[in-house]
C-alpha cells in the first residue's frame, strides 16, 4: 500500500468494461445447420423426378417401396404404392421415377412386369429369382409426356434398342404360329413373331415379324417366307417328304426366310414391306412362271391317284402340273373319258439345257411359232405321247409322263383350239393291270375237271410204282442181309483192337505217371531254376553293375 | 419454498464451479480465480441464455433431416432399402415386437424432442424470470443432462451395423446421412445442456426473497 503512496505521480490504469457483443459467434452453429439442412431438402426436391401410375391386370410379387422400374436393366424408378384402381378390377401402381428419367415418360413408353417366365422358346427372367419381380421399361418415340400408363400383361417380345427391321407377312391362317414364334434364316435363328392379327377384311391374317440385325438385309424383295412350323410331312408323287426346321420350331411354330434360288438379287426390302407367307418352303420356293403353256389330255383310264398340283414330266424333269382334272364327254365316241389339264413351263426345262440348246430353247420359248413347230415335231415325228404313271407303288399317286413311244400313230395338233389337246398313250399301270386281269381269265377258263382227273390218274400210276419199289425192296432185304450182318461183325471187331492200341500209348505217353510224362516234368522244372538262377543274377547286376568286373562285394546290411 | 435462501450472488458471493468454495469475488464483474484450486471464477456461466438458445435451435433444425433421411441402407441381393429411425419403428411394430418398437421410439424419437422441449422451457422460464417450480425445473435440467449421453445409443448401433454387415454381395448396410444429423442432435443438445447454467433458474426464482 506504501507502494503507490510513492508513485502517486504514475497514471491510474482505467478499467474498460468488456464490450459483450450483442450476438455471440455461437450462432453460427444453428445458421450452419439450418444450410445445411435446407441445402438437402434443396437437392431432395430438385432430384425428385415425376410420380407415374401404371395399371396392371395383375401385380404379381410388386411390393411398395421395394420393386424398381428397370429400364435396360438400370433403375429408373421405385414403386411408392399399390392399390386397387376405384373400380376393383385392376391394380394401380404408383411409381416416383428419377430426375434424369423423366424425359422417358413419354406417351407410348410401355411397362410390364418382369417375372421368371418359361416358354416352349425359352427361359427368361431368371434375375428376378432372386431380387423379386421388377417392371420393365421400354422407352416410346413420341415426344408427348404422360404421367398415367397402362401397362402391359406380357413382355413386348423385343426391345427396341435392337436394332433390326419389321415386316409384315400376309398369311391364310396363323397355323400354329404364335407371338415369339422364331423366324430361321438357314436354321439361324434370325428374328421372331411379334404380332398378329386379323387383316380388316377377316378373310387373313397379318403377322408382324422383327427380324434382328444383320439378318435383316438378307430379306429383299425377292425374299420368301414360308411355314417352318412343327413336322412337315408331304405324301405325294415325289413319294414321302418330312422336314423341320428345328426342334423348337417343331413344337412353338416358325417360320424361315431365303432367297429362292433364281432370284436376281433384288433390292433390299424397306422396313415394314409386306410379304406372302407360304405354308410350306416347296410352294415358297416355286418359281414364278413367267410363260405358262396350257394343254389337255383326254384318258381312256382311271384317274384315280392324279391329283391336281401331280407334276408333269418330260423324260422324268419335272417341266410343268396339273391344274384340273375331271371328266369330258368325247362327242365322236359318245363316251365319257377323263380330261387332264396341265400347264408347262417351257422356261423350266430350258433352264436345264446346257450350252447351244440354251440359246435354241429360249428361242422355242419365246416365239409361240417357233414352239408350235417344235412340238409339233416332237409329237409327229418322233412319237411323243403323253402317258399316266405312277410315281409310287406305295402310295398309287399318278403324274403324267411324255416320253418318246416311236411306235406311236403320227398325230397332228390342233393350234387352234383354245387349249391345245395333246396326244396320249395309255399308261403303263392300268395296262399292268389290265395283263393281270387277262392271265386271270385265262386262268378262269382253264378245264379244272380234265385237270383234276388227269392228276387222278397220274397219283394212282405214282401209287402203282410206289408198290413196286417196295416189293424190290423186300427181295433185296432178304438177299443181301446176312452178309452185311459178317461185315460188320467184322468191322466191329476191328475197332476194338484199334481201340486197345490207343489205350497203351496213353498209358506210356500221357498218364500222369507216364515215364516220358516224368522226365518232361523234370527237364521242365530245371528249366524253370535256372531261369529263376539267370533272374537273380540280372537282378543283382543292375544294382551292382561293378560285380562284373570287381566281383560279388558283400553287402552291407 | 423453504429451502430457497440466498443466491451466493445475491449474497455478493461466488462459488468456485469446481471445487465449490465459496469466495468473495474481487470484483462483481471479473470474480477472478479461485484460492483454492485456481480455476477462474464466474458468478455465472457468461452468455449461457445465448448459447443454449443457439445450441438448442440448431440441434431442433438437425432433428428433421436426423427423422426424414435414412439412417441405414440395407442392400439385399442387389436391392436397396433405405431404413429411416421411424421406419425402423414401424418395422419392429407391424413385425410384432412392439417392446422393442417401444424401446427405439423412446430412446430415438422421444428423448431428443424431450430434450428439446425441455431445454427450450428451462430457457423460456429463465428469461421470463418464471418464480415457481425451481426445484421440479432444477430436477428436469438434472434429468436432461444424466439422459444425454443414452442417445448416443442409435448413432452406436448404427455404426456396429455397418462395420458386422457386410457380407457382399449378399447383403450390405451403408449408413445414411441420416445418422450424421442424428448425432449431431445428440451433440448439441448435449452441449447446450451443459452451456445451460442452471443457477439462473434460483436467480428468478429466489428473486423475491430477495
Amino acid at each position: 500500500m506504501t507502494d503507490n503512496a510513492d508513485r502517486g505521480d504514475l497514471p491510474q490504469a482505467t478499467v474498460v468494461p468488456k464490450k459483450h457483443r450483442r450476438v455471440s459467434v455461437v450462432w453460427i452453429i444453428p445458421i450452419l445447420a439450418a444450410a445445411i439442412a435446407i441445402g438437402i431438402a434443396v437437392q431432395r426436391i430438385l432430384s425428385e423426378g415425376p410420380t407415374i401410375t401404371i395399371v396392371f391386370k395383375a401385380a404379381q410379387g410388386i411390393e411398395a417401396g421395394k420393386t424398381f422400374i428397370k429400364y435396360k436393366d438400370v433403375n429408373i424408378g421405385q414403386v411408392s404404392a399399390v392399390q386397387l384402381t376405384d373400380d376393383f378390377s385392376k391394380v394401380k401402381v404408383t411409381a416416383k421415377i428419377a430426375k434424369n428419367a423423366a424425359g422417358l415418360m413419354v406417351e407410348d413408353a410401355q411397362f410390364w412386369v418382369v417375372e421368371p417366365r418359361i416358354t416352349l422358346s425359352g427361359v427368361s427372367g431368371l434375375g428376378t429369382l432372386l431380387s423379386g419381380n421388377y417392371i420393365g421399361f421400354e422407352a416410346g418415340q413420341s415426344a408427348r409426356k404422360q404421367v398415367a400408363f397402362t401397362g402391359l400383361n406380357e413382355p413386348p417380345p423385343l426391345t427396341q434398342g435392337d436394332s433390326g427391321r419389321m415386316f409384315t407377312l400376309q398369311a391364310s391362317k396363323l397355323g400354329s404360329l404364335g407371338i415369339g414364334a422364331p423366324v430361321y434364316y438357314r436354321s439361324l435363328e434370325a428374328g421372331q413373331v411379334i404380332g398378329y392379327r386379323l387383316a380388316p377384311g377377316g378373310k387373313s391374317v397379318n403377322i408382324d415379324i422383327f427380324v434382328k440385325a444383320p439378318y435383316d438385309k438378307y430379306v429383299n424383295t425377292e425374299t420368301r417366307f414360308w411355314n417352318a412350323s412343327g413336322l412337315d410331312v408331304s405324301i405325294g408323287a415325289n413319294g414321302v417328304n418330312v422336314r423341320t426346321e428345328s426342334l423348337v420350331s417343331l413344337i412353338a411354330g416358325g417360320m424361315a426366310f431365303d432367297d429362292p434360288p433364281f432370284a436376281s438379287d433384288g433390292e433390299p426390302a424397306s422396313a415394314n414391306a409386306v410379304f406372302t407367307l407360304f405354308a410350306d418352303e416347296t410352294s415358297a420356293m416355286k418359281q414364278p412362271e413367267a410363260i405358262a403353256q396350257h394343254y389337255v389330255l383326254y384318258f381312256n383310264e382311271s384317274l384315280r391317284g392324279l391329283s391336281v398340283g401331280a407334276p408333269v414330266t418330260l423324260l422324268g424333269l419335272q417341266g410343268g402340273e396339273v391344274t384340273e382334272v375331271g371328266l369330258d364327254f368325247d362327242p365322236k365316241t359318245k363316251k365319257v373319258r377323263g380330261r387332264v389339264e396341265i400347264v408347262t413351263y417351257p422356261e423350266r426345262l430350258v433352264g436345264r439345257m446346257h450350252g447351244k440348246a440354251v440359246v435354241a430353247g429360249q428361242a422355242v420359248e419365246h416365239s409361240a411359232q417357233k414352239r408350235h413347230a417344235f412340238i409339233q415335231q416332237m409329237f409327229e415325228h418322233f412319237g411323243m405321247r403323253g402317258q399316266l404313271q405312277s410315281g409310287s407303288l406305295l402310295t398309287g399317286q399318278l403324274f403324267v409322263a411324255f416320253d418318246f413311244f416311236p411306235n406311236a400313230k403320227k398325230m397332228k395338233i390342233d393350234w387352234n383350239q383354245e387349249v391345245p389337246e395333246l396326244p396320249v398313250v395309255p399308261g403303263t399301270l392300268p395296262n399292268l393291270e389290265e395283263k393281270v386281269g387277262s392271265i386271270l381269265t385265262k386262268l378262269d377258263n382253264l378245264q379244272w375237271e380234265k385237270i383234276g382227273s388227269d392228276t387222278r390218274q397220274a397219283i394212282e400210276t405214282f401209287n402203282q410204282v410206289l408198290k413196286d419199289a417196295d416189293k424190290a425192296l423186300v427181295r433185296f432185304d432178304s438177299d443181301l442181309t446176312p452178309e452185311i450182318k459178317s461185315a460188320i461183325e467184322e468191322f466191329r471187331r476191328a475197332t476194338a483192337s484199334a481201340d486197345r492200341m490207343i489205350r497203351n500209348a496213353d498209358a506210356t505217353l500221357v498218364s500222369p505217371d507216364a515215364p516220358g510224362q516224368q522226365a518232361l516234368r523234370n527237364a521242365m522244372q530245371e528249366v524253370a531254376r535256372a531261369a529263376r538262377s539267370l533272374r537273380v543274377l540280372t537282378d543283382y547286376l543292375e544294382r551292382h553293375p561293378e560285380a562284373l568286373i570287381r566281383g560279388k562285394t558283400e553287402e552291407k546290411p | 419454498m423453504s429451502a430457497t435462501g440466498l443466491t451466493a450472488a445475491q449474497a455478493g458471493l461466488v462459488s468456485c464451479e469446481t471445487c465449490n468454495l465459496l469466495t468473495q469475488p474481487v470484483h462483481p464483474e471479473r470474480p477472478g480465480h479461485c484460492p483454492r484450486c485456481g480455476a477462474e471464477l464466474e458468478s455465472r456461466r457468461p452468455r449461457s441464455i445465448q448459447y443454449t438458445w443457439a445450441l438448442v435451435i440448431a440441434a431442433a433444425i438437425c432433428y428433421i433431416p436426423a427423422n426424414l433421411l435414412p439412417v441405414m441402407n440395407t442392400t439385399t441381393l442387389g436391392t436397396t432399402e433405405p431404413d429411416t429411425i421411424m421406419g425402423g419403428v414401424v418395422f419392429l411394430y407391424t413385425s410384432g415386437s412392439w417392446p422393442l418398437a417401444l424401446v427405439v421410439l423412446i430412446a430415438s424419437v422421444m428423448v431428443p424432442i424431450g430434450k428439446l422441449i425441455a431445454l427450450t422451457y428451462l430457457l423460456v422460464t429463465v428469461q421470463r424470470g418464471v418464480q415457481g417450480g425451481t426445484r421440479e425445473r432444477t430436477r428436469l435440467y438434472r434429468m436432461v443432462e444424466i439422459i444425454g449421453r443414452w442417445s448416443m445409443l442409435d448413432v452406436f448401433v448404427d455404426t456396429f451395423t455397418v462395420a458386422l454387415l457386410q457380407l457382399k454381395p449378399l447383403m450390405s448396410v451403408e449408413p445414411g446421412l441420416g445418422v450424421l444429423f442424428f448425432a449431431a442432435v445428440v451433440v448439441l443438445t448435449m452441449l447446450a445442456a451443459e452451456t445451460f447454467d442452471p443457477r439462473l433458474i434460483w436467480d428468478s426464482g429466489t428473486r423475491v426473497e430477495k
